[in-house]
């Protein structure tokens, strides 16, 4: 039994290492994904979360429950004059609903990474700032960025672009 | 004392470029020659071995794919010219199989010898990563093992909407790791690459989770109004760097890989991001609007001071560290709209010596392999996207297509 199991191992390393050819050592980052066969064949998981952003209004891509967007120059995130109708109209509606309200940022395809949340975060803020500088209970708001992830405009213009620079407000249900 | 002064100055001025001075090329690549002995020819994999040798930098590849028997010990005598012959067959049946031989050209002797197995075709790219990693320790030249390692990247698949997907470093295998709801930023967590932290958005607000990708298991790390991205990992993945912003204000903390112990390193009230462990890991570097627009800068975690490190252009928006090392984007044109044009540069927290890496299209996403001697990004040109890298070492550069979704972030 004993030389039988020393066989089966020594059978072993020769199909790892390849005919007596001695392989090389591996060490440090990097090295591990297929230093040998079961790390090879080891398979990654995956998940499906399909089931999330499909409940209704969530992919509207605009501002739901009587609430307007506040749109935004380029790399800027200070609310211009020509938004204070905008920002009067949210108070209004805000105070006649009951609630938590969903402040999301969102910015164009210009810019990269994290920076492009932090200014899309930057811009939720700022009307965060402003409705409740107009009366705005702030325990009722969340801010959430969405950096440029979720544009309701994908055709090359200014225009276009100039959609996609804004902050939606909804209901949190 | 004038001699002392000059000796100093001199000294200086040699130190000034000592960071940088280790971008030389190496002094000798190994001609070789690949042989193809599989019964059905697979002009990828072999197009596969070419690029990995190539980048390695440590190989001048005959481009020509030459046709021949792994199992012969015969060199034709045309490859003779040339130092070493790597002849491979790649074979499927129950599984992927691939036998490779190395002879040297001038004696035909072999010098190395080994067979590699794995159940799917798909994953035959590590393979060829593999081989020429082995070929290139065997030869005795510096470790290439970055070749081997994963790529994680998110990309957009439509408004609110992404997936994480696994690949290796030439984006040929791709499985998808997490499919559907908005995940982004996917951070690998430890050396081996067994788990990496991530953004969801599937809750009111982002949280951080940490992803065993071979258990599936998930953990909780963190999670933030606002924001919330992991932007590094210390080397023994004890701590990370985190931007997030439980006062709606985008900041640097770090934490515990399990998300205690959470410290805030920036304060400053316009935007702080991607911090970076620099030198030490005592430092960090970070990207900050505080002059006015996006630029790097660096500070110690328990200090207050912030110092700036890159002097030029109009938006250095991303940047990664290795070591003293330091690679950066930024913009070079100033258009509000449309493809400005960013590039990457090299350059050191101990000195302000600076080295452009590329000089055309949008290069962003830069970030060094784990030693540090390769540099991967994203490259947008005209209506193309490419995964590049360059290897600072033997300057190498190479591009691979990637298809038409926008990816968001990725890590290597």
């Amino acid at each position: 039994m004993k030389k039988i199991i020393v066989a089966a191992a020594t059978c072993s390393l020769f199909l790892f290492t390849g005919c007596g050819q001695k392989a090389p050592e591996l060490s440090g980052a990097g090295a591990n994904n297929i230093s040998d066969a079961s790390a090879i064949t080891g398979d990654a998981v995956s998940i499906n979360e399909n089931g999330y952003g499909n409940e209704s209004g969530a992919k509207g891509n605009s501002s739901s429950d009587g609430f307007q967007s506040v749109y935004f120059n380029f790399g800027v995130y200070g609310i211009s004059s020509g938004m204070e109708n905008s920002i009067r109209k949210n108070v209004s509606v805000a105070g006649n609903t009951s609630g938590k309200i969903k402040i999301e940022g969102n910015c164009d395809e210009f810019g990269t990474d994290e920076y492009n949340y932090a200014l899309g975060l930057k811009r939720a803020k700022a009307v965060k700032d402003a409705l409740v500088s107009q009366g705005l209970n702030a325990g009722r708001v969340v801010i959430v960025s969405f950096g440029e992830s979720n544009p309701v405009c994908s055709t090359a213009s200014d225009s276009c672009y100039g959609k996609n620079r804004r902050v939606d407000l909804r209901l949190i249900k | 004392m004038r001699y002392i002064i000059f000796l100093l100055l001199s000294l200086h001025l040699f130190a000034f470029d000592a960071s940088l001075k280790i971008e030389t090329d190496v002094e000798h690549r190994s001609r070789i020659a690949v042989e193809d002995g599989s019964s059905v020819t697979n002009n990828t994999f072999f197009n596969m071995l070419l690029s990995d040798l190539k980048l390695s930098g440590h190989f001048l590849a005959d481009a020509k794919h030459y046709k021949g028997e792994v199992t012969s010990n015969f060199i034709s005598p045309a490859l003779k010219s040339k130092e070493y012959v790597l002849k491979y067959a790649l074979a499927q049946g129950s599984g992927t199989k691939l036998v490779a031989r190395l002879f040297k050209a001038s004696n035909g002797k072999e010098v190395f010898k080994k067979t590699y197995t794995i159940p799917s075709l798909s994953k035959a790219p590590f393979l060829a990563h593999k081989l020429v990693s082995d070929v290139n320790d065997v030869l005795k030249y510096p470790s290439i093992s970055w070749i081997n390692r994963y790529v994680v990247f998110a990309r957009y698949t439509s408004a609110k909407q992404s997936e994480i997907i696994l690949a290796d470093y030439s984006f040929h295998y791709q499985k998808v790791i997490i499919r559907g709801g908005l995940n982004l930023f996917p951070k690998w967590a430890d050396a081996k690459q067994q788990s990496f932290y991530y953004t969801s958005y599937a809750g009111v607000i982002p949280t951080l989770y940490k992803l065993n990708i071979y258990s599936g298991s998930k953990r909780k790390i963190a999670s933030s109004e606002g924001m919330i991205v992991c932007s590094d990992v210390k080397r023994n993945g004890s701590k990370i760097l985190v931007t997030m912003a439980p006062d709606a204000q985008a900041d640097i903390y770090e934490m515990s890989a399990s998300g205690g112990g959470k410290k805030r390193i920036t304060s400053f009230n316009g935007i702080d991001v991607n911090g970076k462990y620099v030198d030490d890991e005592n430092r960090i570097v970070f990207i900050s609007n505080r002059l006015g627009y996006a630029n790097v800068f660096k500070k110690s975690i328990s200090g207050s001071g912030v110092s700036q490190v890159v002097y030029h252009g109009r938006n250095n928006n991303a940047v990664d560290a290795f070591g003293s090392k330091i690679v950066y984007s930024s913009r070079v044109s100033n258009k509000s709209f449309g493809n400005n044009t960013f590039n990457l540069y090299l350059t050191s927290s101990q000195s302000s010596g600076t080295r452009p890496l590329t000089t055309t299209g949008t290069n962003q996403f830069p970030h060094f392999s784990t030693d540090g001697s390769v540099i991967q990004y994203i490259k947008h040109r005209g209506n193309s996207s490419s995964i590049g890298y360059i290897n600072l070492k033997s300057k190498q550069s190479l591009l691979f297509p990637l298809g038409g979704r926008k990816i968001q972030s990725l890590d290597w």
